[in-house]
């Protein structure tokens, strides 16, 4: 029995083999664009509203750079014995309030059963101080197709932005729009 | 042997006699002049042309309609191992394998964007590990050091990536890098693709150190495990290659600690428990010894002087001798050994290695006593001294190898002609 490199490398393979990598490589590139498509059409849907972020902080290049109510939590809503600890893993409960915004019911350190009309986000703690901890959503970024990120970087800076994002029943996450509540209701 | 040189120093040696005007002629009609700068033309400009495609494509990226983007990135991922695997049948290997990295690339390109295409949040490595299994098995069927070198880089982004982003170590990645290339360095042992193979796993050595919250000495039981893998290699080079950034990591930690070690202020830094990290790395001491063994390369037991678990020693004057001697018996162990195989190269490195040794010692032991002229004084004579003897130690060393590797300059012992040299007695 030839060993598994000789086997491999062997001239007479290589381009049925080549063939299937690459093959599995296109697969799994639509099957990330799949994903993405399958999060929305089959996901839950929530809303989170920004708070107001430095501009000068706002515009990275081509992405808008969005930070969340729900980013700092007081730690009475930390669900576990041991204290939470830097960069660890988290899963957030929200429940959708009258306005239609998701708000922080409780923090977990394992994935908790969402009740009807609750959601469940993954995050991850930045900082922990003595009554709050910071969370990051891996959602502080939204890509703005050219030239529009100005007008975000604007509307951010007077007042907070709405954030609609689809969560997969499968755990993963993508923001659907991000929609300027202040804009509208200024045009009315 | 190039054309220039032949040129100007062919009609001295028909001047000479060495060789006839006809045979001047015939050796400079077998190395003809090159075209290599016309040959370079349409190379550099289909780079201009790739470029500035690739930059209409970029500066109208967010513009484009998300069914182009993907279809552009598809494209370029299924031209590049097309023309990859075209130019491997025309014989073309270098170019191949360059093509096959560059889709390699371009694959993973494709994940980052599609992600962000689609806003998606990746909450674990699982999308980027699908680019290190795709490289390990690209290097496996092309045999190529420079997918090997790709995929040990890959390995190391993707695991900074996880480590720093999403705040959790890959074991996955790891594993994947360490056996799918790991077995790939046991069949093919080549120097650079090991050297760069040991960086790579030393990279994530350290991550898992960092993300553990581990005392940082806690890094020299993987790194030392990568070395003992070594010991069981069959190929020396291939062996050597894949010790040498363990070794040279373990040696820039015992010279920080010649040189800063001595405050106790690192002692919560560097103290691990006594008892499981001994015995962590006695195991894998045992497992080099019984490779060095096996292999009959004992000659090489003396690099484990640097791994002496010295910062348990209390600060100041006692750690500051012990390290020294480590340093001292180190370089001298390099230098036996480099004797014994007459290899110059290690001769150079042992000497180097002394004089470092020696540097340290002086540096620490003497600078509060002396007056700093006198240092630089001093140290100079020192190392001038150190150099001269290492020099004449190096020369002997050479000349009493056996013939083939002695150099033809009438320093053999029991030669009897020595017109200028006189004989030496040591």
């Amino acid at each position: 029995m030839t060993d598994l490199l000789t086997w491999a490398s062997d001239p007479a393979r290589r381009r049925p083999l080549l063939r299937l990598l690459v093959a599995a490589q296109v697969l799994y590139v639509l099957g990330v664009a799949g994903a993405g498509y399958a999060t929305t059409a089959l996901g839950q849907h929530i809303v989170l509203a920004t708070t107001p972020v430095d501009p000068r902080d706002l515009l990275y290049g081509d992405f808008v750079r969005l930070r969340y109510i729900i980013s700092e939590a007081p730690l009475s809503q930390w669900h576990d014995a041991a204290p939470p600890k830097r960069r660890q893993g988290v899963f957030v409960l929200l429940a959708t309030g009258p306005d239609s915004l998701s708000t922080t019911v409780g923090i977990y350190p394992k994935a908790p059963a969402a009740a009807p009309g609750q959601a469940v986000l993954r995050a991850w703690v930045t900082d922990v101080f003595r009554h709050s901890l910071a969370l990051r959503f891996n959602l502080e970024r939204y890509y703005v197709p050219e030239g529009s990120g100005l007008r975000l970087e604007k509307a951010g800076r007077r007042h907070p932005l709405r954030v609609h994002v689809s969560i997969a029943p499968w755990g993963q996450a993508r923001i659907a729009r991000v929609v300027d509540v202040g804009a509208v209701a200024g045009r009315k | 042997m190039s054309r220039k040189f032949l040129e100007t120093e062919s009609p001295a040696w028909v001047a000479e006699g060495l060789i006839s005007e006809e045979q001047r002629q015939k050796l400079l009609a077998r190395y003809p002049p090159e075209a290599q700068a016309l040959g370079l033309l349409p190379l550099l400009g289909s780079v201009l042309v790739g470029l500035s495609a690739l930059s209409v494509v970029a500066a109208n990226w967010q513009g484009l309609p998300a069914v182009l983007r993907l279809a552009l990135l598809l494209g370029s991922l299924l031209g590049a191992y097309g023309a990859g695997a075209y130019f491997r049948r025309r014989g073309n290997v270098d170019l191949s394998h360059g093509l096959i990295g560059l889709g390699l690339i371009v694959f993973g390109a494709s994940i980052i964007l599609v992600s962000q295409l689609y806003q998606l949040v990746g909450y674990d490595v699982s999308g980027l590990l699908a680019w290190v299994v795709a490289g390990v098995a690209l290097s496996y069927v092309y045999g190529s050091r420079l997918l090997v070198l790709l995929t040990v880089v890959i390995g190391a982004a993707v695991q900074t990536y996880c480590v720093e982003v999403l705040g959790s170590f890959s074991y996955a990645t790891a594993v994947l890098v360490a056996a799918g290339l790991g077995y790939y360095w046991w069949r093919r042992p080549e120097v650079v693709s090991s050297t760069v193979l040991a960086t790579g796993l030393l990279w994530q050595a350290g991550l898992l150190v960092i993300v553990l919250h581990a005392k940082i000495t806690w890094f020299f039981v993987p790194a030392m495990a990568i070395y003992a893998a070594g010991d069981w290699q069959q190929s020396r080079n291939g062996a050597r290659a894949l010790q040498g950034p363990p070794l040279v990591a373990a040696y820039l930690f015992m010279f920080g600690l010649a040189t800063f070690g001595e405050t106790d202020t690192y002692a919560n830094v560097l103290r691990p428990p006594l008892l499981p990290y001994l015995l962590s790395l006695g195991a894998v001491f045992a497992i080099s010894v019984a490779g060095k063994r096996a292999r009959g390369r004992f000659d090489t037991l003396l690099d484990w002087l640097l791994l002496l678990p010295g910062f348990y020693l209390p600060g100041g004057l006692p750690l500051a001798v012990a390290t020294l001697v480590v340093l001292y018996a180190h370089a001298g162990s390099v230098l036996a050994r480099a004797h014994r195989q007459q290899d110059s190269d290690q001769l150079t490195l042992g000497a180097v290695l002394f004089v470092v040794a020696t540097a340290v010692a002086y540096f620490k032991l003497t600078w509060a006593f002396l007056d700093k002229s006198l240092f630089f004084l001093l140290g100079g004579v020192l190392l001038l001294g150190l150099s001269w003897y290492l020099r004449r130690r190096n020369a002997q060393t050479l000349a009493a190898a056996p013939a083939p590797t002695a150099p033809a300059a009438g320093e053999a012992p029991d030669s009897t002609v020595a017109p200028e040299t006189p004989p030496r007695h040591d």
